[in-house]
């Protein structure tokens, strides 16, 4: 088309000035028009125009005017020379400008391809990997949407993303569409790859047009499947697309550079996935079968010693007086007080791991945390425990029975490893930004390295004297904090002991202090 | 504390045998007449039958709830109704309350606990309670009649709004007060929602009446619920 318009146009700027050049200089204006149309057209055109412009030269230029023939047979001379000037000009010119067109591709191709692998090495989720994978293959392509559609666990595809938001794209048939290519691995509506581009006719996708697939009649946009050797990890959706087939070709083949790369990422995470999963499920076995052996001896233990104890009472041997009755009771009830405080915590240790703990926030003073938690110990244990709480101590917003467990578990902690008759002190303080409790004793201490394991579901401390509950209790008061915004840690007490300390962010804290 | 002379009535609704078990012995052996029923159908039957001093229900039973066994005795019934809840189940317990139950004990309790609740709802249902014109908690009298308040030979100043509030918590003595409750009593039914206000003057209250008033050991707080004034 170009090679037409030019050379004629050419033809008639020409034509009235055919008297002040000579006949062979028009050869020359000639060669101009071949570059040029080679300039902007390529190989093809530019072979056209020089054999328009030999033609229109002998046509208008070579006397006689307005025939073919030739009366200088110098002159077939000339017109051979020219062709042949002409179409190896054409042919050189032309190829430059290809080379120059595909190299300029080449390199916003790699430069697509650099963003997009840059964007990948920061291992962005899956949606955002979906997010960005849509956006290049808009840029690419023109069309209004594009989508990435994810296989859920049940192998049904979603779509994760489209773009934009609101595009009606995702119509039952476009989803089936979606599906089909997920299932067969075959792309939907793709052209034949572009000429001349090496490699790419091997990596193409098996393609087939929509109404094999299943839909009602053609469509204009594309399904490409994103697969590794593996695994289908999904599809990208591109549409409508416009353009001749060649065009969308060399689209294609960059959708196909970013679905390679997108595969690979996207199995990687699959991988990853399923590695955490084996690791999350070999450390819930460990968990379970740490738990079994810490239920059954923290509630057959004390159930063991009651029974026996209670089946001496029952012996008829024994003339029971009231006095030894009563010592045997005791011991009773002391297994009861710890069966009941075991049971608990392994309630309150499975309602934590269903997630299912809701703070009921409220205001409340520590002061009255407190004196609930310590009313929960048993009552010769209560005077070891001493407390001096400031008065001008504010208020702070939590969940009031929660906090008395995470205390009572700190004291009953404390009380056990003071060992008998040891000191237990509470206290508290409000700082800038924060308000701090903390439960400190005169026991042995916790070894550096052990600070952070305390709070592990199971960890007994190694200085733990005898047995002592399940080891739940500081992972419980840890998950309740947390829950609360705050923090808990253990500091070391000088000259001997450790301190539990409790943080509460400044949001739980009120601003008004107690008048 | 020696049984009244004439033995109260005492209805257990229980649905576990042995809780009833236990809960028919702790109180039998204090001389209390037990009569007990397995669910709650048996337990509004009986109750008709014998219309006891006092009920205690279990909250979970299956068939009817304890919740509408108290929702239904609380159409004639006046005496007052004791709750058993388990621990967690704070929900429950708070509902038992607004349907008009008197106090609850918290599974698995102890006999001195029960029989303290149980001793303080009689206490109170017999009039005794909310006449007597001094009260004494600890080292501390409350007078009243006369609306002061000692520790031995110190005189303690209170508001006029932290008296009503102490008053009302010793007519009530060893027995939940409800939020509500303290605020329809002490500033009106208007005000019933405004816990807030309640919560800074129990704790002046605290601060005057409490010898350590940051961990409060008379006026204890029933979390999510009220409070309590304890007297042992």
């Amino acid at each position: 088309m170009a090679a037409v318009a030019c050379t004629a146009a050419a033809t008639l700027v020409f034509l009235p000035l055919r008297p002040d050049f000579a006949k062979g200089q028009w050869a020359l204006l000639y060669l101009l028009i071949v570059v040029f149309v080679a300039g902007i057209a390529g190989v093809r055109p530019a072979m056209l125009s020089a054999t328009l412009s030999f033609l229109a030269w002998n046509f208008f230029f070579l006397p006689p005017y307005g025939t073919f023939r030739v009366e200088d047979p110098k002159d077939w001379l000339s017109l051979l020379v020219f062709l042949a000037v002409g179409v190896a000009m054409g042919l050189q010119t032309g190829r430059m400008r290809e080379r120059h067109a595909r190299a300029v591709a080449r390199e916003r191709e790699t430069a697509m391809l650099n963003r997009f692998s840059s964007q990948l090495v920061t291992d962005p989720s899956v949606p955002e990997v979906a997010r960005i994978l849509a956006e290049e293959a808009r840029e690419i392509t023109g069309a209004g949407a594009a989508a990435l559609f994810i296989p859920d666990d049940s192998g049904t595809v979603r779509a994760l993303l489209s773009w934009p938001r609101d595009a009606p794209i995702l119509d039952a048939e476009t989803l089936a569409l979606a599906s089909w290519v997920h299932r067969q691995s075959k792309a939907i509506g793709l052209p034949l790859p572009p000429e001349g581009t090496e490699g790419q006719p091997r990596d193409w996708p098996v393609s087939v047009n929509h109404q094999a697939a299943g839909a009602a009649r053609e469509r204009r946009d594309l399904f490409i499947p994103l697969q590794t050797p593996s695994r289908q990890s999904g599809v990208l959706y591109v549409g409508p697309v416009e353009g001749a087939a060649g065009q969308i070709a060399h689209q294609v083949a960059l959708l196909l550079a970013l679905t390679n790369q997108a595969s690979v990422f996207l199995e990687r995470k699959h991988l990853q996935a399923a590695v955490l999963q084996a690791e999350a499920l070999k450390e819930a076995d460990r968990l379970k079968s740490t738990f079994m052996s810490a239920i059954s001896h923290e509630l057959k233990t004390p159930l063991a010693s009651i029974i026996a104890t209670v089946s001496n009472l029952l012996e008829e041997d024994v003339a029971w007086d009231r006095e030894g009755a009563r010592r045997e009771l005791q011991a009773v009830q002391r297994d009861l007080d710890r069966l009941d405080e075991s049971i608990t915590e392994l309630l309150d240790v499975s309602r934590l791991e269903a997630q299912a703990w809701q703070p009921t926030l409220d205001w409340c003073e520590v002061g009255e945390i407190l004196s609930v938690a310590i009313s929960r110990l048993p009552p010769d244990q209560r005077d070891r425990v001493s407390h001096v709480l400031p008065a001008d101590l504010p208020a702070i917003r939590v969940d009031f029975q929660q906090w008395v467990r995470v205390l009572a578990h700190l004291l009953r902690n404390a009380l056990t490893y003071s060992g008998a008759g040891g000191r237990v002190g509470v206290g508290a303080r409000a700082i800038p930004n924060e308000l701090e409790v903390w439960v400190e004793d005169d026991g042995p201490g916790i070894a550096p390295d052990e600070r952070e394991r305390v709070f592990e579901k199971f960890h007994r401390g190694r200085t733990a004297t005898g047995s002592s509950g399940t080891g739940l209790g500081l992972a419980i008061a840890r998950e309740i904090a947390r829950v609360h915004g705050g923090r808990i840690w253990v500091e070391d007490v000088i000259p001997h002991g450790a301190r539990f300390m409790i943080s509460l962010p400044r949001a739980a804290v009120s601003e008004v202090t107690k008048p | 504390m020696s049984a009244p002379e004439k033995p109260a009535k005492i209805l257990v609704v229980d649905d576990d045998p042995q809780i009833r078990r236990a809960l028919t012995s702790i109180l039998a052996t204090r001389k209390y007449q037990v009569i007990a029923a397995a669910d709650g159908a048996e337990g509004l039957d009986q109750a008709i039958e014998h219309n006891p001093d006092l009920v205690v229900l279990d909250m979970a039973m299956p068939g009817m709830s304890g919740l509408e066994v108290c929702r239904e005795l609380r159409t004639w019934y006046t005496a007052p109704i004791l709750v058993l809840s388990v621990r967690g189940a704070d929900a429950d317990k708070i509902a038992a309350l607004d349907e008009g139950a008197d106090d609850y004990v918290t599974k698995p309790f102890s006999a001195g606990e029960l029989l303290a609740r149980v001793r303080a709802l009689l206490r109170r249902a017999s009039g005794q309670a909310a006449a007597a014109p001094v009260v004494a908690i600890g080292d501390m009298e409350i007078n009243i009649a006369q609306r002061r308040v000692r520790r031995g030979e110190q005189e303690i100043e209170l508001t006029r709004t932290e008296f009503d509030i102490l008053a009302y918590l010793a007519q009530n003595a060893d027995t939940v007060v409800t939020s509500k409750m303290l605020l329809e009593k002490v500033w009106g039914p208007e005000y019933r929602d405004d816990t807030q206000t309640l919560r800074v003057h129990v704790s002046h209250l605290r601060r005057k009446i409490e010898p350590h008033p940051s961990v409060p050991r008379y006026i204890l707080t029933e979390p999510g619920v009220g409070f309590r004034l304890a007297t042992s």
